[in-house]
């Protein structure tokens, strides 16, 4: 199986999806997962997609060059080989949600997540908005992170919060089940 | 994956609206603990509690914390004492009532409930025993609680027992006279009793249940008020269906926590669960308050006219809310009004918008009754017993729980104020009509019969 990955990024309009999806169909490429967001005016679409046997990624690259350059979209594409599908991680963990608030300044994200990394957690999924002043309201940073549960989750906790007072950020640090739990039926 | 709006939304109601948790409560029963020895029932009892408690706090703290939502009481609810201690004297009774107290103080819960009897139809001898060891038994205890079920839908009220608890509430006022008469904080008359009431004074485990259950108690009076406060900015021509879907939808999320939270305890301490009791619970702080919800829905403040529709209104949509929200509903589950501890309870009492009838009133529509409520030191047992009895006649009559947590505060009188502390508030004493004359009534006793619905089968 010829799996690959193609990302898409490029100011946002109506019609990318059916442009890629539309080179995606003609080259006989059969997609397993989208993922598609718009970041303020930025369009960033993800992409795995199977090739059929006798597919080239060369042709697949210059098709959606030729078709989406014109329309200021750039795409990349990588194979995804064995050794990338097996390291998505296998330990049990417990999911989290990391939700910080304070004034704006440089280096939030990299210092929040790198004691996220240290313990060896996986953000799963990350939303932040920096309106930018000390509006703590206007500043948030949400992490969906997988804890795997052979780590000191209390100590991951306490540095965070160390981490967070020096940056002068509210932070609350909880199970995900208690958003499910309260929003969803 | 989670949306931006669920998460804020929730840390909103976490940080500003002071949505926890209020209660986990332990039942556990100590019926087999029953003997004629007074050291070896204090033995088996102090064994049994530790045996199932031990780890109940640090469990509902370590969970309250993966959540992010904390448990801000635990508590154990015990078999009726009167029942365990049947062979024992009230002086035995009062002893009984210091080894729960120091073994409440030993797994560090902030109350023990289950100093009970249940004398709907009749006064058997360790009930009796009980009843007559209630004053004594609260003065000398800091964390046990008593409830009495002097009647019942089934059974009609027992006058002879309403009148003795009101001269036991009476001494018990007496003895506490220092603190405004404190031991009275701590003890519920009540009609239609449930068996799994996880909030205080209330709780006891009823003989139905099994060894030990997790029964939880909600908050979410702050939530409630904030969501209409909000939902009525945006729209101030919301009428009132749509603000009960609006509180349906709020009671929902809060009872979901209450769930999550009791299971999780529950399966931690490898004990059943059992249930979820929906009751709106206030306590003496700001935005916390169930007396504010009045005031967002348009009313100068509880009590003027108006209150009772509108606590029927939130009443009914708590529990409509919640029902759905939980597979096991129980308690008493319904918004509480106790006026000491509720902060705007409390002042609309010190600027008499609210009195003893308009409470006895609204109860007829919520749960659960005159609840925390400071009366004159000079009104009589009598009349005490009187304020019993028409309370306990909303319950029979209408086959719901009512209750009465009546506190006649010694040498003080109409107007004055009381103070008893913590989350127990402070009230302004509310006057009762001819309080202090003769009430020949109540001297009749005997039983007013069942009322004729009873006769369901």
């Amino acid at each position: 199986m010829n799996k690959i990955i193609l990302a898409v990024l490029g100011l946002d309009r109506p019609g990318i999806v059916a442009a890629v999806t539309g080179i995606l169909f003609e080259q006989n490429c059969n997609i397993e997962n989208v993922s598609q967001t718009i970041l303020q005016t930025e369009f960033a679409g993800i992409f795995i997609v199977t090739m059929p046997p006798n597919g080239s990624l060369e042709i697949l690259r210059e098709a959606l060059n030729a078709e989406l350059n014109p329309m200021d979209l750039h795409a990349h594409i990588e194979p995804v080989t064995k050794k990338q599908a097996a390291a998505a991680p296998s330990k049990p963990t417990e999911p989290f949600v990391i939700t910080t608030k304070g004034p704006d300044r440089k280096g939030l994200v990299a210092k929040i997540s790198a004691t996220i990394a240290r313990y060896g957690v996986n953000i799963s999924n990350l939303q932040a908005v920096f309106k930018g002043g000390d509006e703590p309201g206007d500043n948030i940073m949400i992490y969906e992170v997988d804890v795997p549960v052979d780590i000191n989750r209390q100590s991951l906790h306490q540095d965070l919060r160390e981490k967070a007072r020096a940056l002068a950020l509210d932070i609350s640090i909880q199970h995900r089940n208690i958003f499910k739990t309260i929003n969803r039926i | 994956m989670l949306t931006d709006q669920e998460i804020i939304s929730t840390l909103e109601m976490l940080e500003n609206e002071h949505l926890d948790l209020r209660t986990v409560t332990l039942g556990i029963n100590l019926l087999d603990c029953a003997g004629h020895d007074l050291a070896k029932v204090q033995k088996r009892i102090h064994t049994r509690i530790t045996h199932f408690a031990e780890k109940l706090v640090p469990v509902c703290d370590l969970i309250g914390e993966k959540y992010g939502i904390p448990v801000v009481n635990k508590r154990i609810a015990v078999s009726p004492i009167a029942v365990v201690g049947a062979a024992l004297s009230s002086s035995q009774l009062v002893a009984i009532a210091q080894t729960l107290d120091a073994v409440a103080a030993e797994v560090n819960v902030d109350f023990i409930g289950g100093f009970s009897a249940l004398v709907e139809k009749g006064v058997a001898r360790g009930d009796h025993a009980l009843i007559e060891a209630l004053p004594q038994a609260l003065t000398a205890t800091e964390r046990v609680c008593a409830s009495i079920n002097v009647a019942s839908t089934r059974a009609g009220i027992n006058m002879d027992a309403v009148l003795m608890m009101g001269k036991t509430i009476k001494q018990a006022a007496e003895l506490t006279a220092d603190r405004d008469g404190i031991a009275c904080a701590k003890l519920c008359v009540f009609a239609n009793i449930p068996p799994d009431i996880p909030f205080m004074a209330g709780a006891y485990l009823g003989i139905g249940e099994a060894d030990a259950v997790i029964n939880v108690g909600v908050s979410g009076p702050g939530v409630v008020k904030k969501a209409i406060d909000r939902a009525l900015k945006t729209d101030p021509n919301l009428d009132l269906g749509q603000i009960s879907e609006l509180i349906k939808k709020t009671a929902y999320k809060v009872t979901r926590v209450g769930e999550l939270i009791g299971r999780e305890v529950a399966d931690n301490l490898k004990i059943p669960f059992g249930v979820v009791d929906l009751s709106l619970a206030p306590t003496p702080h700001v935005g916390d308050s169930v007396g504010e919800i009045f005031q967002s829905l348009g009313l100068v403040s509880i009590g003027v006219p108006g209150t009772t529709a509108a606590l029927a209104l939130l009443n009914d949509a708590i529990k409509k809310g919640g029902a759905f929200a939980s597979s096991r509903v129980g308690g008493l589950s319904g918004a509480f009004i106790p006026v000491s501890e509720d902060l705007n309870i409390a002042e609309a009492a010190r600027q008499g918008y609210i009195g003893l009838d308009k409470l006895e009133a609204i109860t007829s529509v919520c749960s659960v009754g005159l609840d925390m409520v400071a009366i004159p030191g000079d009104t009589t047992a009598e009349n005490i017993a009187a304020i019993i009895a028409d309370e306990m006649a909303i319950g029979v009559i209408n086959n719901k729980t009512t209750a009465a947590r009546l506190i006649p505060v010694p040498g003080k009188g109409a107007g004055d104020s009381a103070h008893f502390g913590g989350l127990l508030g402070q009230s302004t004493i509310l006057p009762v009509n001819c309080g202090d004359r003769e009430n020949r009534f109540v001297r009749h006793g005997g039983l007013i019969p069942a009322p004729i619905h009873s006769l369901k089968n």
